[in-house]
């Protein structure tokens, strides 16, 4: 559950970004078409990504519930760190993509 | 005709909001605190020790304590303890007393089967009971509980419909801008959290639907309801009893039998019916904690007389398994120690998501009468209810507290005070409200409830036990937590205190005067910004 | 004037940027209306607003019931699942027959309506029960 819960928050972060107004509060640039919509497809994709590795688990019922709990805390965590901690929002999204590819390897092999 | 479905919505969104505000409230809160109501019931009583004894031992206890105690009960319960309620519980039905009255409860100690003496108090029980019976007389709380179910639910379902910009805004997050901070606070912390709040609201109907939405049971079962039951409760029919006497099994080889049986499971309780008879039967019934469905018709039965295994629990059907799920959401039990927390998280900011509502609603109207000072009988009374809904409660959950570690153990029916500080406690909040003004009363009653919460750490240091102190070395990380919880607590709601630091009133009277003209000016703009939600 | 006439708990129409729309869809634009005139069209159309909002409100409250109920008779008699099944089924759903109807009664257009929306599928569901109760 954690590396869906990292995806999960990765996820947000990027659909944040993929709208202008926010991209313009947190990276002081203005946002081009194309990037917004990268980053709207790359947002869905982290956030299915998080949901398929939730459910790998056997237990799909415990699985699903879990992960809508790790879906709204990542929510609720971002939307109330953007506007008074908007680098750490970023940098946290940052750290959990990168620590993914270990958080994915580590439930491998459980 | 879609601006006016909108602007209908709002309407109903606002009226729902007000009346049933505080009543959800106090719903919502005492209801979050029940997610920790075992953890809440050790800090209560805190006589009851913590030891880890295998189910098998705690059973033979519980075996000889009711065969010397309840031999000649229609019914015995086992509740075996388990990490988070450490006591072994036995209850009996005492024969020829029928319904409620008629059941005896002890906690016993799993590792010497003696009765624990503990302190009498309702403890964590108490919030969980309240949530949803509210202190009525049976059954008029839970009618009304269920009521005030559903019209959240159809707050809810208004709020989203209301609430245009739910995509647009859904990161969007302003604090430091006034009214258009709290706006965005309550639709964040509602849409955000949207899932939560939808599963609990439907699922606080689904737990009594069979007393409020009967009519499909009586359209289909005529007079024999209990039929309806049998047929959906499988597990808990009992066999009359035959009248011959014949010793009960021990129960402990049951107890592995049904083990064999769930291999990766625990094991929740038993329920023997007629013990002592030729009849007897032994129902066993997973833990709760297993799984997200909280069914109470499934168990293994065994005869009671030889052990053997009798009946395989019966396969669910889809609507069973349904609601089952959905009872088992609504009340956690599966929950391990971190979901248990999100579950709190997401429970408090529900009752946030009220709390900013009302706040919300008499804020714009007092925008009105920031000139004159003087607020009308119907927003004076709106305010009262804000604070004493609010604040006050708190102060009274603090209060209940302080009386378990005040209140002289002996006391007689000391439960029973207990509760009745809480109600008075809470009855004193609404007269302080009804004599201070807006922010005094606002700032007073959130510093004592900032005093009284951070004041029970201290207060479980000197008081007789030196319980802190005790837990801090013994690593009991339920205690601990409980007194860090209400430690975060006190300061928040001192936080919240210093919002309504008093203003010298010279300066009040004119930077009021000054936000009064500029929002007259704006009011165009402002009303079109709330309203903009259903326009 | 801001003492002189109580604001009213329920307000006797709803603000709206550029005028106010009442409950049954009318439009009144506030700047136009001269202040006595509004004083005695504002008692006036108070009385009805009160009324038909009443009227909605019973409507939603025991009409919403009945359809629930209704909802939750009919299900239980149609679905082809044994009848522990069929029961508990009905009831699950029968709340958002509920909230269907709440809303239905407040966002129509007039009172009359609402109840118009409540009765009629009301009488659906009775016949449709009866029907199925008769056919098996």
């Amino acid at each position: 559950m954690l590396l869906a819960t990292l995806l999960c928050y990765a996820g947000f972060t990027a659909l944040c970004l993929s709208m202008s107004r926010h991209y313009g509060e947190l990276l002081h640039s203005k946002l081009s078409v194309n990037r917004g919509r990268l980053l709207r497809v790359l947002g869905w994709a982290l956030l299915c990504l998080s949901l398929s590795s939730a459910l790998s688990a056997p237990a799909w019922g415990m699985a699903l519930v879990e992960w809508f709990a790790a879906l709204m805390a990542s929510a609720l965590l971002l939307v109330f760190l953007i506007p008074f901690r908007p680098r750490l929002a970023l940098i946290l999204a940052a750290a959990g993509l990168l620590l993914s590819p270990v958080a994915a390897f580590n439930q491998l092999l459980v | 005709m879609k601006e006016g479905f909108r602007q209908a919505m709002a309407w109903l969104h606002t009226w729902i909001g007000l009346i049933f505000g505080w009543l959800l409230f106090a719903i919502f809160l005492t209801g979050t605190m029940s997610y920790f109501k075992a953890e809440i019931n050790r800090w209560t009583h805190p006589e009851i020790p913590v030891r880890s004894v295998p189910a098998a031992a705690s059973i033979e206890r519980a075996q000889a304590y009711l065969q010397s105690n309840a031999a000649g009960a229609s019914r015995w319960f086992i509740r075996l303890p388990d990490d988070r309620e450490p006591a072994l519980g036995v209850m009996w039905q005492t024969p020829g007393q029928e319904g409620r009255r008629g059941f005896v409860r002890k906690s016993l100690d799993p590792q010497s089967g003696e009765e624990i003496q503990t302190r009498s108090s309702m403890g964590g029980e108490f919030f969980y009971r309240f949530h949803f019976q509210l202190q009525m007389p049976h059954p008029w709380g839970r009618w009304l509980a269920t009521a005030a179910a559903m019209l959240m639910f159809i707050a809810l379902i208004t709020g989203i419909i209301t609430h245009k910009k739910i995509f647009k805004e859904f990161f969007t997050f302003r604090p430091r801008k006034g009214q258009r901070s709290w706006l965005d606070g309550h639709n964040a912390i509602g849409v955000l959290a949207l899932p939560f709040h939808l599963m609990i609201t439907y699922s606080s109907l689904v737990i009594f639907m069979s007393m409020v939405m009967p009519a499909s049971i009586i359209a289909s079962y005529g007079d024999n309801v209990q039929a309806f039951y049998a047929d959906i409760f499988p597990s808990t029919n009992g066999a009359k009893a035959a009248g011959t006497a014949a010793p009960l099994t021990p129960l402990m080889p049951v107890l592995s039998a049904a083990q064999q049986q769930w291999p990766d499971g625990n094991i929740g309780r038993l329920v023997v019916n007629n013990p002592g008879d030729a009849n007897a039967t032994v129902a066993v019934f997973r833990s709760a904690a297993d799984s997200v469905i909280h069914d109470n018709g499934v168990a293994l039965i065994f005869d009671g007389v030889s052990g053997a295994l009798q009946t395989l629990p019966t396969p669910r059907s889809g609507p069973m398994l349904v609601s089952g799920a959905m009872y088992g959401l609504h009340i956690g039990e599966f929950a391990g120690p971190l979901l248990r927390w999100l579950y709190f998280v997401f429970g408090i900011a529900g009752t946030a998501m009220i709390g900013t509502g009302l706040v919300m609603w008499l804020a714009k109207r007092q925008l009105k009468h920031v000139k004159t000072g003087v607020l009308p009988l119907e927003l004076r009374l709106v305010h009262v209810l804000n604070v004493a809904g609010m604040a006050g409660l708190m102060i009274a959950v603090a209060a209940f507290f302080w009386a378990n570690r005040l209140l002289p153990v002996g006391l007689a029916a000391r439960g029973d005070w207990e509760i009745n500080l809480f109600f008075s406690a809470w009855g004193l909040t609404v007269l302080h409200a009804l004599v201070r003004n807006g922010r005094q009363g606002w700032r007073e009653q959130l510093a004592l409830g900032a005093l009284l919460f951070a004041g029970l750490p201290v207060l479980d240091i000197f008081s007789g036990g030196g319980y802190l102190l005790a837990s801090l070395q013994q690593q009991d990380w339920v205690l601990i937590g409980f007194d860090l919880t209400a430690l975060v607590t006190g300061l928040f709601m001192a936080w919240g205190a210093t919002k309504f630091r008093p203003v010298p009133p010279v300066i009040a009277a004119k930077s009021d005067e000054q936000t009064a003209t500029k929002k007259t000016r704006q009011t165009g703009i402002d009303t079109a910004q709330l309203e903009g939600e259903a326009n | 004037m801001s003492h002189a006439d109580p604001t009213p708990l329920l307000p006797s129409v709803l603000p709206f940027p550029g005028g106010c729309v009442l409950m049954d869809g009318a439009m009144m634009d506030t700047s136009q209306i001269k202040k006595p005139a509004r004083k005695a069209k504002s008692a006036q159309v108070s009385l009805a607003y009160r009324l038909a909002v009443t009227s909605r409100t019973l409507a939603a409250l025991f009409g919403g019931y009945l359809l629930a109920a209704l909802t939750s008779v009919c299900l239980t008699q149609w679905l082809p699942m044994p009848r522990a099944d069929a029961v508990v089924t009905g009831m699950l759903l029968s709340f958002l027959a509920y909230l269907g109807a709440v809303i239905w009664c407040f966002a129509c257009r007039t009172a009359w309506r609402a109840w118009a929306g409540i009765l009629l599928p009301a009488g659906i569901l009775a016949a449709l029960f009866c029907i199925g109760r008769w056919l098996s």
